[in-house]
């Protein structure tokens, strides 16, 4: 094999982020933590981090084994590591839910638990660092798109070293005066560095390549881009490192992490030319259904920020933070994930079963194996959706958020639906679809055939 | 082998070459213009030069083998080598206009 090969367990990532992600909508339709509990609620923990660890991480890793080796055209360092990373992630992430439930009183506390959560999460984003690390580092110098995945993996770094910190001050494991310091104060950079720097950035990142590739665009590394590299770097790394001097120099942090968001404004506002250009300069005049989602997505980043700006000049930003961070978390970032997906999953399925008998016969195409229109009506109820909850959360009325929840709920299962058929071939034309030599694949993983 | 012979003879394997497609954009590779070059030797031995729509992409070994099990499948074909090349790199300009009308690209 000389090119880049199927990530095995990628599928598996998938699945999981998805039950993730369908356990926290029903979580929001029963009115379990925000907006019913307070925002610091442990209740409102347990949902965060089922969203952002279960659903967008998980779902971001395993694209990630797939597409950096796509970012820079060498395989991945360990195609079987991703599974035992994927054991720790799913293990750790149970006990730092059980730690949240300890601390809401609702399951008997038990101290072990939240050095379990430190000990498996730090070992699962760990060997997906090392991983991911080892193969960028193998390919330098690195294309502009790997460069966005670089600072993305660093913030994961900053995300997890702050999270494992708060987890054990708040299990009473770890008492130095310091760390407690950093726990009282370093939230702010905890969250900007998991959703703006690991998140949005590897996601921005990605989304220059797949964007490219699908419309037939031509591939950009020009000054805008360069300008959306360095203004975002720049943000995070004020944010990030200098929101830690400030939390050390018990300096104010709040003023450090203002600053590095007009950089990030600059560059997001840079990312959004790129796009509307890689748009414009398409060959492809049709475009498919998860580039037209993704278009939607980065609208509702662009909204976020519109009401985010709003929200600071009105004075009231501290009292809506929620509903910024749902707007991240499910206008931008699982609106641009489930559209990803919905092609990846086809576009790795076809892989795995017609690669191995291309040239020998006829065979479907990627686009056979999706049927868009049906598709389509869930992710515009699911958009629509996640606006009424956010307008609901604005208003402060919990029961329209908890319906809004119930319509997502229901538009993501509409989705998966449709990413099993694509899964299973059902919408292959019978005489196309298992033609001899080709297996049905597997739901958890890809069965990479030899060629 | 005489030129006509050479000529007919790597028509027909460019015939056969269109039974493998790119997978995304769901057309043939000879009509996308992924095909640099077919040059065909005496003893059937075939040579070919391709590319990709983009560098990387995964489904790239699949394409060579592929290339190269639809080149084998013409009779009097004893060798076939496939080399993959991104010079000059593929652009939608090197489509027929057939396969161009198809995809809707303007
Ligand atoms: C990977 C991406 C992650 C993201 C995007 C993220 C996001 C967040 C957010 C938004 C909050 C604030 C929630 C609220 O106040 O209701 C938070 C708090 C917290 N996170 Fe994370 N998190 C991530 C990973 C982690 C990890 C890996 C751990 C543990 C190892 C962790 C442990 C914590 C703890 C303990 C808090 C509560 C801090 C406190 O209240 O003082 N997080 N996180």
């Amino acid at each position: 094999m000389t090119g880049v090969a199927l990530s095995r367990w990628t599928m598996s990532y998938f699945v999981a982020a998805l039950i993730s992600l369908i356990v926290a909508e029903c979580l929001m339709v029963a009115g379990f933590g925000y907006p019913a509990a307070p925002i610091e609620a442990p209740e409102t923990l347990v949902l965060v981090h089922i969203v952002t660890i279960g659903w967008l991480s998980l779902l971001m890793c395993g694209a990630l084994f797939q597409f950096v080796p796509v970012l820079i055209a060498r395989p991945l360092y360990n195609n079987t590591l991703p599974l035992p990373t994927l054991g720790c992630l799913l293990a750790g992430l149970f006990a730092l839910l059980l730690s949240f439930l300890q601390i809401a009183g609702i399951v008997p506390s038990h101290p072990a638990c939240f050095v379990a959560a430190a000990a498996l999460l730090a070992a699962g984003f760990g060997l997906t660092l090392f991983n991911l690390g080892r193969t960028l580092w193998a390919a330098r110098p690195l294309p502009l798109p790997a460069r966005f995945v670089v600072v993305a993996l660093l913030s994961l770094g900053a995300t997890v070293v702050l999270g494992i910190i708060f987890t054990l001050v708040l299990g009473g494991i770890a008492t130095v005066p310091h760390l407690l310091n950093v726990t009282a104060l370093g939230l702010p950079i905890h969250v900007i560095a998991g959703l703006g720097g690991w998140l949005t950035f590897s996601a921005i990142g990605v989304s220059y390549r797949l964007l490219a590739m699908f419309m037939l665009a031509p591939e950009l590394e020009g000054p805008t881009t360069r300008a959306a590299f360095y203004c975002g770097t720049g943000a995070l790394g004020v944010a990030i490192l200098g929101g830690f001097a400030a939390v050390c120099a018990s300096g104010n942090v709040i003023m450090i992490v203002s600053a590095g968001g007009i950089l990030g404004l600059a560059g997001i506002a840079c990312y959004g030319r790129d796009v509307l250009h890689l748009y414009r300069a398409r060959k492809r005049r049709v475009i498919e259904l998860n580039s037209r989602m993704a278009g939607v997505a980065l609208g509702n980043l662009v909204a976020t920020l519109v009401v985010s700006i709003g929200l600071l000049i009105a004075g009231v930003f501290g009292k809506h933070v929620g509903v910024v961070v749902f707007l991240i978390a499910f206008g931008w970032l699982t609106n641009l994930g489930l559209a990803k997906l919905y092609k990846i999953v086809a576009f790795l399925t076809w892989l795995e079963c017609y690669g191995p008998v291309l040239g020998k016969t006829p065979t479907p195409r990627v686009q056979d194996l999706v049927v868009e229109n049906r598709a389509n009506k869930w992710f515009v109820l699911f958009t629509v959706a996640v606006w009424c909850a956010a307008a609901s959360l604005m208003l402060g009325a919990p029961l329209p958020f908890r319906l809004s929840a119930g319509v997502m709920l229901l538009a993501t299962v509409g989705i998966i639906k449709q990413l099993l058929r694509t899964r299973r071939l059902a919408n292959v034309q019978p005489t196309l679809r298992l033609p001899k030599g080709v297996r049905p694949p597997h739901l958890l993983y890809c069965w990479v055939q030899p060629t | 082998m005489t030129d006509e012979e050479a000529t007919e003879f790597s028509g027909r394997i460019r015939e056969a070459l269109r039974m493998v497609i790119d997978p995304e954009l769901g057309y043939n590779i000879v009509d996308l213009g992924l095909v640099y070059d077919v040059a065909v030797e005496d003893g059937g031995v075939v040579r070919i030069a391709m590319t990709t729509t983009t560098r990387g992409c995964p489904a790239t070994d699949y394409l060579k083998s592929g290339s190269r099990d639809a080149a084998w499948s013409v009779p009097a074909v004893e060798f076939v080598d496939v080399a993959l090349t991104y010079d000059p790199p593929w652009t939608p300009d090197m489509m027929t206009p057939d396969a161009k009308q198809h995809l809707g690209i303007g």
